[in-house]
This record gives structure tokens, sequence and C-alpha cells, in this order.
């Protein structure tokens, strides 16, 4: 492929798992600098697990991440937000008992200072370009959002701290094809400003449009790697991993 | 020596008895009892009572307490029912176990107060000649104590046992079973109560004295260090563990002989001491008694 | 009738210190914490022995107990509770239940049985309106009340109070924003045990000191707290007063020995109609 310079994430024979037995039994997968890489897979294929494990949610038990040249495995998740690597959540994603603006502080508090500027309003004028219904809302409670508005904010936390990858976890599940539509956007707009994506998927057709990377998983396992343009172009994606789980449990 | 051996022996066998109830309660039922010094303090004073004021015989006094305390356990899991948390029930038990050491100390026209109930009948005592008396004691003690440990496995196999331990372990099927598992932990409490009643019945048959101040927090110290030295579900355990901190208990009051200066009061409470930290070097250094909390916690 | 409830009042006020720690610790822990009666009598035999038998004034006394107690609670956690951070409630409760024995016993140690009480200068009880009030409850009002505004500023306006809240709200969120846990919980330790060291204090005043005076209180903490809901900081505050009051109007018909019977039905009440009191939000425990 091309030198380490244009990785910003590499994972490499990754295993994790909660009991007896891994979950994850391997897994290669390489995010390049600014890109957009799409996780697809069905249920139980452990996608869930993936992300919270490069998080810091799950220890690593074989293999390693490496970020932007630097391994993460001995690092907690706190050093792993730190180093420049954040997350939103599927669910649970905001302090539903803290305000928005409380919220969206805490965020970046207790960051040493990745920030460019460390201005007292934790939006700064990029952001509030991305989100600029946030400030009407500063004073409300988070958990008295709509489930889109949540995850709006949730977006918003994980970018105060100008992250070099932004990870995500299934950012459509639940929500209303309005809000579908915006976070992609949103997706969109924040990888034009060079954050690199790494994003966990179920609506698979959704996240093929605007990846560049698709990575197919099945049963803990990488089934295949390929750009997205050439996955769009398949007749039928789903018979692509299901026919490969049928195949393992074969 | 012997004979300290027999009646050591024997204190063993009612606090075995005691530590199974918990075990039983906390274990199969995943009910923890932070009471159980004040529902053991009930079963003690409703046998001597029955006797001193109801004039009822050893047998019937024993199973009187036995079906006081395991009512009032009935009644203190019926309260808890709708919150299965564990947190606010322990809160709740530890709460009655106060009141009712409160009770024991106030209501001097029922239980004499401070002073105490003496004269207590033991079982048999007017037969037996004093000097073989321990003896049969320690038989008696032995006998009950194994009784317990089968019926307290008969109930756990059983199949009214399996579903208890079924829904202990997953709330979802609790969630499906609804009402029925909720009397199914009443009735374990209740069980579970009737044996911390038959301890204390032997405690005041073996003592023939009762006062508030022998269910001080060490009773339930013991008991909770027997059940997680001994492996929590598992009775033999259980006992063995009930046996070893008897030991250490007995022991610690050969202090007295090695540092003379301090007084009574002192002394009891280096041991209350040394039992607090024995208790924690045990969660810390012991965790095999806890199954169930090594249902692997998913982070989020 | 008003006197009483001026009582129940104060009653309250004492109560609400350690409710509050109670729930900062419930929130942050995540576990009944059984220990804080004993570490509020710890705490005031400590006091004791700086202001009676050092001489140094109650006010400057209290000042450094706290301070020092809750350096040094951040200590006894690390030995007692750290290890069995994953063990699951249960195992903690036990612990403290055996912390607590540990810690009223070395202060029965230290002092014996007998009851003692802090050098205080006597003073006349002074009327406002038709409410009697003597000099501790006067302290006992303006201590408490500086105290939960400290707490309040602390709790919503420094970062550290946002990410104790936080961490209460969702700690695998916390986790990820970046807030280390093991510096919110020795946080959280060293405001638990100063907000006990002076509960402890303030009891002090009111009753005698005597080894079980910080364990009497734990039923009624615990009421508080719970009426409250467990976590919520505004619960603790309003549970207290709650309880406080009812505790003392209900001397009228119930003797006063079993005082600690209207807590507990109180929390009974609660467990039955609404588990998760007056502000408590549901916590989810996954």
């Amino acid at each position: 492929m091309s030198g380490e310079g244009t990785d910003i994430l590499t994972i490499s024979g990754l295993h994790a798992g909660y009991g007896a037995g891994d979950i994850l039994k391997g897994i290669e997968a390489t995010v390049r600098r600014g890109r957009v890489v799409a996780i697809i897979g069905p249920n139980g294929s452990g996608k869930s697990t993936l992300i919270k494990t490069l998080v810091g949610l799950l220890a690593v038990r074989q293999g390693q991440i490496v970020l932007d040249g630097e391994s993460m495995n001995a690092l907690n998740a706190p050093a792993r937000v730190r180093a420049g690597m954040s997350y939103v959540p599927q669910e649970y994603n905001v302090f539903r008992n803290l305000t928005v603006l409380e919220n969206l502080k805490i965020a970046r508090e207790f960051m040493t200072v990745r920030t460019a500027t460390r201005s007292s309003n934790p939006l700064d004028d990029e952001l509030l370009a991305l989100f600029p219904e946030l400030p009407a809302k500063f004073g409300m409670l988070a958990g008295n959002l709509s489930g889109g508005q949540r995850q709006m904010l949730a977006f918003a936390c994980a970018l105060t701290v100008h992250p070099k990858i932004l990870l995500l976890d299934e950012p459509s599940a639940g929500l209303s094809p309005k809000y579908i539509a915006d976070i992609f956007a949103t997706v969109r707009k924040v990888n034009a400003r060079g954050v690199s994506i790494f994003m966990v998927e179920q609506n698979a057709t959704e996240a093929l449009r605007i990846a560049d990377t698709c990575i197919v998983m099945a049963n803990g396992r990488v089934r295949m790697t390929a750009p997205a343009s050439e996955l769009l172009a398949m007749p039928d994606l789903r018979s692509l991993y299901l026919g490969d789980a049928r195949e393992e449990a074969a | 020596m012997i004979s300290f051996l027999i009646l050591m022996s024997t204190v063993v066998c009612f606090s075995a008895i005691l530590a199974l109830a918990l075990n039983f309660q906390w274990g199969l039922g995943g009910m923890v009892n932070f009471g159980l010094t004040g529902l053991y303090a009930l079963g003690a004073y409703s046998c001597a009572l029955l006797m001193l004021k109801g004039g009822a015989n050893t047998f019937f006094a024993t199973v009187g307490a036995m079906a006081i305390v395991a009512v009032a356990c009935g009644v203190v899991a019926l309260i808890t029912l709708r919150v299965a948390e564990e947190d606010y029930f322990a809160i709740v038990t530890l709460g009655v176990g106060e009141m009712l050491r409160l009770v024991a100390l106030n209501e001097d026209w029922l239980t004499k107060g401070a002073l105490g109930l003496t004269g207590v009948p033991r079982p048999f005592g007017d037969v037996i000649a004093p000097n073989y008396y321990q003896y049969f004691q320690f038989g008696l003690a032995f006998v009950l104590l194994l009784s317990t440990v089968w019926f307290l496995n008969v109930i756990a196999r059983s199949p009214f046992g399996r579903i208890v331990r079924a829904v202990r372990e997953d709330d979802v099927v609790a969630a499906t079973l609804g009402k029925h598992v909720l009397w199914a932990r009443v009735r374990i409490f209740a069980i579970g109560g009737a044996f911390i009643g038959l301890a204390g019945a032997l405690h005041a048959f073996y003592y023939q004295y009762i006062d508030p101040t022998q269910f001080s927090n060490i009773v339930i110290a013991y008991a909770f260090m027997a059940v997680i030295a001994g492996g929590r579900g598992a009775h033999a355990g259980v006992i063995f563990g009930a046996a070893a901190v008897m030991v250490l208990l007995e022991g610690s009051r050969f202090i007295k002989d090695l540092i003379p200066i301090l007084d009574s009061d002192q002394l009891a409470a280096i041991r209350i001491i040394m039992v607090g930290v024995g208790l924690i070097l045990l969660l810390i250094f012991r965790p095999q008694g806890f199954m169930r909390e090594y249902r692997l916690k998913s982070e989020s | 009738m008003l006197q009483t409830a001026f009582n129940g009042l104060v009653t309250g006020i004492i109560v609400t210190l350690p409710a509050l720690a109670i729930t900062l610790l419930f929130g942050v822990l995540k576990f009944p914490n059984f220990a804080v009666g004993s570490m509020m009598t710890l705490a005031a035999y400590m006091v004791f022995a700086l202001n009676v038998q050092l001489g140094v004034p109650l006010a400057v006394s209290t000042a450094i107990v706290a301070v020092a107690f809750g350096g040094l609670l951040i200590g006894v956690d690390y030995l007692t509770f750290r290890p069995l951070r994953e063990r699951g409630s249960i195992t903690l409760m036990v612990a403290s239940l055996g912390l607590g024995f540990i810690l009223e016993n070395i202060a029965r140690l230290a002092y014996g049985n007998t009851a003692r009480s802090f050098a205080i200068e006597l003073a006349r009880p002074f009327r406002f309106f038709d409410i009697r009030m003597n000099r501790e409850q006067m302290i006992t009002i303006v201590v408490s009340t500086l105290a939960m505004l400290a707490m309040y500023v602390l709790l919503t306006r420094m970062p550290i109070g946002r990410a104790m809240r936080a961490v209460a709200d969702n700690p695998a969120l916390a986790l990820v924003r970046g807030i280390e846990s093991p510096r919110v919980i020795r946080w959280t330790w060293f405001i638990a045990g100063i907000l006990l060291a002076v509960g402890g204090v303030l009891i002090g005043m009111d009753r005698a000191l005597e080894p079980p005076m910080g364990s009497n209180y734990l039923i009624t903490v615990f009421a508080a707290a719970i009426l409250g809901g467990l976590g919520s900081p505004l619960g603790a505050f309003v549970g207290a007063l709650i309880i406080g009051i009812i505790s003392e109007l209900a001397t009228f018909v119930i003797p006063p020995n079993y005082r600690i019977g209207i807590p507990l039905c109180v929390i009974a009440m609660i467990l039955i109609f609404r588990p998760q009191g007056l502000f408590g939000q549901p916590y989810i425990r996954k």
C-alpha cells in the first residue's frame, strides 16, 4: 500500500472479547488520513465490540491499535481521547442530567490542550457552523432533548476536542429519516475539514454513500475490504455478507 | 481441654447454621441480609420468652422462634418486593436489624432491657446430668446442623430452587415470570429466616442467659466471614469457614493475656477491629465466593 | 408545635451534610456506603482530640480535621475499596460494613464508651419570635448553609463538580469524554470527608460524643438520601430536611427511643411507591 504517514489508524491482528472466547478474532483494518471508513455487517458480527476495543472500553487481548504512529494498546480510554481519538457511542451518548452547555464543556475540560484555542465558549466558529441550533439549547437538560438532538449534541461533544479521528457507533440507529440525512450530512462536513472517520453502521446503503472504503465484518472477522464505490455497484449487497456468514457456519 | 473443645464446637454448630441461613438467602435468593444480627436476636429472645413467659417447652419454643423469624423475614421481603435492587434491600434489612436491637434494649417490660433474661431452660436440661450435658448439647447441635444442610440442599435442588436461581441470574426471565418470581423471593427469605430462628434458639439454650450485648456487630461479621471464607453456595465450605472464623475469634480472646494494660472495653474494641480487618481482607483475597458478581459487566 | 418543627428543621439540617456525602459517594462509586456513620464518629473524635485535649478552638479544630479527614478517606478508599472496585455492590457494601466496625472501634479503643463533649462556652439560648434557639443550633444552621452553598457552587460551576455529576450519570461515557475516574473518585472522597467531618462535629454538639453516635444516624441519613433520590444532591438536601421535621414531629406519637422507626418507614414507603425518590433518576446499571 503506502507509507505509514498516510495511515491515521492501523488495526492489526486484533483479538478481544467479554468472557471465555474472543468476539474479535484477528481484525485487520486501516484508515487513511482524511478518509471515511465504514464497517458493515450483520448483527453479532462484532462491530460494536470492535469500536469499544478501539476506544478503550474493552481490553485488547492480542494485536495492535496504532493511531498516527502511536500505539494505543497501553493507553486507557481518557488517554486515547487525548491522543486524538474521539467517540460517539450509539446510545447513552450524552450526560442526561447535565445541560447541553455542561455536556459540551465537560467534553474538553479534562483534555490537555490539543485544541488550537481555549476559548470559554466550547463551540468555536467551526463547530458553530456545523451545529447552529445548539446554542439556543444551552440551558436545557440533555435528557430532555429528542433522540436526534441528543445525537447531534453527542457529535458536537466529540468534536470539541478537534480529534484526529472520529469513531462513530451506528450514528443513524433509531433516528427518523430527516435526522439520518442530517447526521450523514454532518459526517461529510466534518470529514471535509480533515477529520478521519471510522464508522460502524447497520444502514449499509447510507454508509456506503459517504464512505471511501468499506469493510465487511462477520463472525468477528474481516470478510472483505473494498472501495465503497465497488460495493455500491454490486447488484445484491446482502448476499455478500450473508453468504460469507453461511460459509463460516458450515 | 476436651470440655473447651466440645463447647466451642457446639458454638460453631449453631453459628454455622446462622451462616448457612445467610448463605441460603444470599446465595440462592440473591438477598443479602444486613439485619442478620437483629433477626438472630429476635430468634433467641422469642425462644427464651416463649419458655419463660409462655411456658412452652424447649421444642415448641424452638419451633415458635423459627416461625416468628420466618414471618419477620417474609414481611421484610414483601415490602421490598417491588424493588429488586440489592442496594435498597440491604439498607432496609440493616434498618430492620437496628430496630430489633432497639426493641430488645428498650422494651424492659418484655425483654428486661439491658439486664437481659436469665434462667433460660434448655432441652432435657432436667433429665441429663450436668456432667454429660455438654456432650448431648453438642450432639444435638450437630444433628440440627446436618439437618439444616440437608433441608436447605433439598430446597436448592428442587424445581422451586431452580426457578429462583434462574431468576436471580437473568433479569429478563425474572420480568417475564413476574409475580410468581417475587413470591419465590419472599419464600426463600422466610425459609432462611426460619433457620436464623433455629440458630437463635440454640444460642438461647447454650448460654441460658440473653442480653443485648450478645448481639453485637461481631455476629454479622462472623457470619459474613464464614460465608465468604467458605465460598458461597458450597455448604461444606461454609461450615469449615464457620469453624475457621470461630478459631480466630476464640483465639483473639487470648490477647487479654498478652496485653494486660487494656481494659475489657478496649479489648472488645480490638477484637471487633480485627474482625473488620479480617472481613475486608477476606473480601479482597478470596473472591471465589461471589460467582454472581463475576458475570462480566460490559462497560456500557 | 412550631418549636418542634424548628427542632426538626435543625435535626434535618444536621443530616444534610452526611446525606449529601452518601449521595455523592453513591453517584460516583455506585454502592451505599455503610461506613459513613462511623466516619462521622471518628472525625468527631479527632476534633475532640484537638479541641479538648490540645485546646484548639472548635472552629479551627474542625477545619483542620475536615481537610485531614478528606485526605484520610482517600487513603482508606485506596486500601479498602479500590481493590474491590470491579466486584459488585454487595461486596462493596459488606466491605463498608467491616470498615464501619473498624472505624467506630478505633474511636472506642482510644476514648472508651463514656460520653464526652466538645469544649464550647455555655451561652444562653435566645428567642426568635416564639422559638427558642440555642447557640449550637445557630452554629449548625449557619455552618450547614455555608457548606451547602459551597457544594452548590462546586457541583454546578467547577469542572471537578461537573465531572462528579458526569461520572454519576454515565461512567462509561465519562471515560470516553476524557474524565479520569480515579481522579474523580479521589475528589469525591475528599469532599465526602469534609462533609462527614463537619457533620460529625454538628452531631457531637447536638448530642454527646460516644462511639455509636455516627452509626445511630446511619438509617436516618440513608432515608434522607433515598427520599431525595440516591444520587441527587438537591434530593439529599430536601430529603434531609423533610426527614428531620417528620422525625421530630413524630415524637408526639412515638417514644423517642424508636425515632429510627420513622426513617425506616419512610424508606419502606419510598421503595413501595416511588423507588427513585423525589429527584432521582433511575440509574442504568449496565
